[in-house]
């Protein structure tokens, strides 16, 4: 039998993006993170070109 | 961040690793490793009151080894899931069963030191890699003293020391003497363009630079700021406008020249040696503060999880695709997305990771409403 | 109702969230001043008010004591307001009754030291928040059917990609060209970087899955010439060769590319014979008539100039490129690139780079304040690198000029309520988070309508466009927060137009009624901004959940101190 879920693999602002689209659309997304926490990164930037506003 | 948390159609599976991959696409069996927190997930209320008391310390990873955190710890404040986790390399009750402290404060009840890492499988119908991206360990670049220079750091740690929330509040106080930086240089390509390292442009180095630099004049009026450079790369929306006001209301130099070598003076300051090259003299400048913009590299781990998936990957060890089909790897029903696929700036990722969910929309044939919620 | 004064009766519930807050502020304290005022029938704190025991405190309280407003103390709305609104509609409370005030970001950790003037602060804040909360009113979410078909403006390579992944989604997709033949800037260029593919060959899986599928409408030599209505919902007018073709759709792909900008005759000398652009290049490659023995090649004309600030992305590599299929063709051309900044970035760019250097290619850097000189078939440039001025006889010049905003765009964004930027491209939601997305819900842009992007990158585009605009397709209706605008009555509205101009999300328009010019908001288009309200000077628009009366309850109650 096949899935319609989708595992993503990375939670930073990339697989975040890509999960929530597709979690959007009614799809099941796994999100899953090495780290403690998702955020990736981009978290870790206190602003961000070319904007400078802040990452969280 | 905060919306895919609470989305009921994302189930967040963090602090866990993928082991195992088989089947084809539309029909996947993966297997993962959940690794033991020590903490009930669904009890933590994330307060803070074990971690005030918790004896033990241990380098704080997300403040890049700038700070101390406790051997029971949340990984950053907004971090999601928003639960604490027990260090088990760090903790004494869990490496040889003294101290019980957190137990006893903890009023929700949600340690748990008998905690076990579980082997967990999942069923889907495609796979997306967004694994992402870490900074190159300049310490191999000898003629620049990371590790040896104590005022010399990554662009990484800088983005800590700038930011409020962590180590130094947002000042720029330098390692050796946290005395506040008023002078700092930031060089561009190290380890990156090199036939030595890595043979390829990061894509983003040259304009972080310039926003950390904006970051500290904003802190400082009187910081003073230069960047190092061989080709600026102002290819994105906007980045050349940014270089611009970066000089004219920042006052930011840019000095076309890769940089020789970097000794220390006698009060710890940074001395650079390099040509300018569009003068072509040699010259010298001394800074408080060195921050070496080095290659951004693909995540550790990325070889193995490659392996586990069948995918394959370039000679840097991005994640190869078709540069025409720029969101599919080697294996059908396996797509990619973000900095682990080629050097890009957050825009861009976040256009490749609807792009990759695109595609596995498509695959799936994802039509009309097929309201679902992860069980 | 409350027996006090015939106000209904609220439920006050003050978190101690740990140490976080109860640490710092006096929240028994809090929760004695909160029952003495106006309307507040219940008090409590709870350790934790997010956690099941604290939510199940807010639901038994509900019941028990008919609370009809619930003001939670505790932390940001930013995290725990659609929890909190979800525990009072599980308890029978509309969501909308619900009032969050912050007495921790703003009041303990903001003021650690004095915590006894953080506790009068909270204070403050929880009596505003009970006085909002007395004139909240209930609202329901807004709803309305999404169209399940797409328009995708512009039959280029994103257009082509993006219609074509729609259509395999199985939604019904209209695509508007407005050349003759589909393929856009691709059918004029030779081979693609950096695999020296030819570009026909990138081009035409995408336009044959496009012809072959029954679910796109293809309109050639087509223009769109009207588009009405909002998200879901679309009127949209086509101009074909042979009629007006009205139909409708869901949403709306813009993805109408770039043009090359073309040097005025004499720059450079250019001549369009032997002074010609990179695109006149590819042509000559193309059909092989390339007869050129000293090339050289300026980068940067026209662009990342006072005119043009932007720098084109996709010249140097495009120079890079070219400069190895002529060295390809004859070793024994000279080929020289006068370049300002080299953009030979990612993964694989540097080895081409590489790749040209070792086929003899030669890299010359000028700065902008010493422009190279053409004369007599020779390019004077100083060689900054060097240090001196080189002299390079050609028998072929290159320009290497900047893509530049399609013909049209200006039109067309009138047309669709979408900004435009400084350099003349569309203008997205957000430049990092949002970069697929207008703030106007229901449009999208990929390719170089958004910024020059290469075949890869408009192909990742043009997917991420697929997906954004899939999102409102696949569900068959879109949801919305009701905090939105209305018109109070359309008598006070004076039809002048101001909030319809300043509406950053196209949601309000001015239509024909018997008594003049009226604004209409559209309410599923609203994000609920209060730009309208609070700019109309005739106060014919609310904002409800933001209403004058909830504002003014509010500041009255921190006056009433």
């Amino acid at each position: 039998m096949g899935s319609k879920d989708v595992l993503v693999i990375g939670g930073g602002i990339a697989g975040i993006q890509a999960a929530f689209d597709l979690a959007e659309m009614g799809v099941a997304a796994y999100l899953l993170e090495r780290k403690p926490s998702i955020g990736g990164v981009m978290a870790q930037l206190d602003k961000t070109f070319p904007t400078n506003d802040c990452a969280i | 961040m905060l919306d895919a948390g609470r989305h009921p159609n994302i189930k967040i599976l963090a602090y866990s690793e993928v082991q195992g991959l088989e089947g084809k696409a539309g029909d996947f069996t993966v297997q993962y490793l959940k690794k033991a927190r020590y903490i009930k997930e669904e009890v933590c209320t994330a307060c803070g009151a074990c971690a005030e008391k918790c004896p033990i310390k241990a380098d704080n990873d997300f403040e890049m080894g700038l700070k101390k955190r406790k051997a029971i710890y949340i990984y950053f404040p907004q971090g999601i899931p928003a639960v604490y986790t027990i260090d088990p390399e760090h903790c004494p009750m869990i490496l040889k069963g003294k101290c019980g402290l957190c137990a006893k404060l903890c009023q929700a009840g949600a340690i748990d030191y008998e905690q076990k890492d579980e082997k967990k499988t999942l069923h889907v119908g495609a796979v997306i890699v967004a694994t992402g991206v870490t900074q190159f360990d300049p310490s191999v670049v000898t003629e620049y003293g990371y590790g040896r220079i104590k005022n010399v750091i990554t662009g990484l740690e800088y983005e800590r020391l700038i930011s409020a929330s962590g180590p130094t509040k947002g000042h720029l106080y330098r390692p050796s003497d946290e005395k506040l930086a008023k002078r700092v240089a930031y060089i561009q390509c190290v380890g990156s363009r090199s036939l030595k390292y890595k043979d390829y442009c990061s894509s983003v180095c040259c304009m972080y630079a310039i926003k950390d630099a904006m970051l500290a004049r904003e802190h400082d009026e009187e910081a003073e700021s230069y960047i190092f450079y061989s080709d600026f790369r102002v290819m994105g929306k906007r980045y050349q406008q940014y270089r611009l006001r970066g000089a004219e209301d920042y006052g930011i130099k840019y000095i076309r020249g890769r940089v020789a070598e970097i000794i220390e003076d006698a009060e710890g300051n940074p001395v650079l040696w390099y040509e300018d090259t569009r003068t072509r003299q040699v010259k010298s400048l001394t800074v408080d503060m060195v921050v070496l913009c080095s290659a951004a590299v693909p995540s550790k781990g990325v070889e193995q999880l490659a392996e586990v998936l069948g995918i394959e990957l370039t000679p840097n060890r991005f994640v190869k695709t078709d540069p025409f089909h720029p969101t599919d790897t080697t294996v059908p029903g396996i797509f990619v997305c973000g900095f682990c696929q080629n050097p890009k700036d957050i825009a861009e990722s976040v256009s490749q990771a609807s792009g990759a969910a695109s595609r596995a929309a498509g695959l799936l044939g994802i039509t009309s409403s097929g309201k679902r919620t992860v069980a | 109702m409350n027996e006090k004064r015939g106000l209904p009766s609220v439920g006050v519930f003050v978190c101690r969230c740990g140490v976080n807050i109860g640490g710092f502020l006096d929240t028994p304290a809090l929760v004695e001043y909160a029952k003495t005022l106006p309307g507040v029938v219940f008090a409590k704190e709870n350790l934790y008010t997010c956690s099941e025991s604290g939510t199940a405190e807010i639901k038994k309280a509900i019941q028990e004591n008919d609370i009809q407003r619930v003001v939670v103390a505790a932390c940001t709305p930013l995290t725990h307001e659609p929890l909190f609104r979800a525990i009072c509609q599980e308890a029978g409370v509309n969501p909308y009754l619900f009032e969050f005030v912050n007495i921790r970001e703003h009041c303990s950790w903001a003021h650690m030291k004095e915590g006894e003037e953080a506790t009068k602060k909270a204070k403050d804040l929880i009596r505003m928040g009970v006085a909002r909360a007395i004139e909240l009113e209930p609202l329901e979410s807004i709803e309305a059917e999404v169209e399940p078909s797409a328009l995708v403006i512009g039959g280029g390579i994103s257009g082509l990609v993006a219609a074509a992944s729609l259509a395999e989604r199985g939604f019904r997709v209209a695509l508007v060209e407005r050349e003759g033949e589909l393929g856009g800037m691709l059918r004029h260029l030779y081979k693609l970087y950096p695999s020296d593919v030819p570009a026909e060959e990138v081009l035409k899986p995408w336009r044959d899955k496009v012809i072959d599928n029954p679910l796109v409408d293809l309109y050639l030599e087509s223009e769109v010439i009207s588009v009405k209505g909002y998200i879901g919902n679309y009127d949209v007018v086509i101009k074909s060769p042979e009629k007006e073709i009205p139909l409708k759709a869901g949403v709306i792909i813009l993805a109408t590319g770039a043009q090359l900008w073309e040097p005025p005759e004499g720059l450079y000398g250019y001549n369009k014979k032997d002074v010609i652009t990179q695109l006149e290049l590819e042509s000559l490659l193309m059909k092989g008539k390339l007869k050129a023995d000293k090339v050289v090649m300026i980068q940067c004309v026209g662009a990342m100039s006072p005119e043009r600030s932007y720098c084109s992305r996709i010249c140097c590599v495009t120079a890079i490129k070219n400069a190895i299929l002529i060295k390809e063709l004859n070793t024994a051309a000279s080929v020289h690139i006068l370049y300002r900044q080299m953009q030979a970035y990612g993964d694989e760019y540097e080895s081409y780079l590489r790749r040209a250097k070792e086929l003899g290619v030669r890299f010359v850097n000028f700065s902008p304040e010493q422009s190279p000189v053409v004369e007599n078939q020779q390019v004077k440039v100083y060689h900054q690198l060097l240090g001196r001025e080189l002299t390079l006889p050609f028998d072929l010049l290159v320009l290497s000029t900047p893509l530049v905003t399609q013909r049209g765009s200006e039109a067309l964004a009138t047309l669709l309520k979408v900004p435009i930027d400084q350099d003349g491209f569309f203008l997205e939601a957000h430049i990092k988070l949002r970069p697929l997305d207008f703030s106007t819900d229901g449009i999208y842009l990929c390719g170089c309508a958004h910024y020059p992007a290469d075949v890869g990158e408009a192909v990742s585009q043009a997917l991420g466009a697929a997906s954004r605009a899939s999102i409102h397709l696949t569900r068959g209706y879109i949801k919305v927060e009701p905090i939105v605008s209305s018109l109070i009555d359309e008598k006070l509205c004076q039809g002048c137009g101001l909030c319809a101009g300043l509406c950053p999300y196209g949601a309000i328009e001015m239509v024909d009624t018997s008594e003049g010019k009226k604004a209409r908001i559209i309410s599923v288009a609203c994000k609920g901004c209060g730009i309208c309200a609070a700019s109309c000077y005739c106060q014919a628009i609310r904002l409800s959940h933001y209403t004058r009366e909830q504002l003014e309850a509010q500041i009255r109650a921190l006056l009433s101190a």
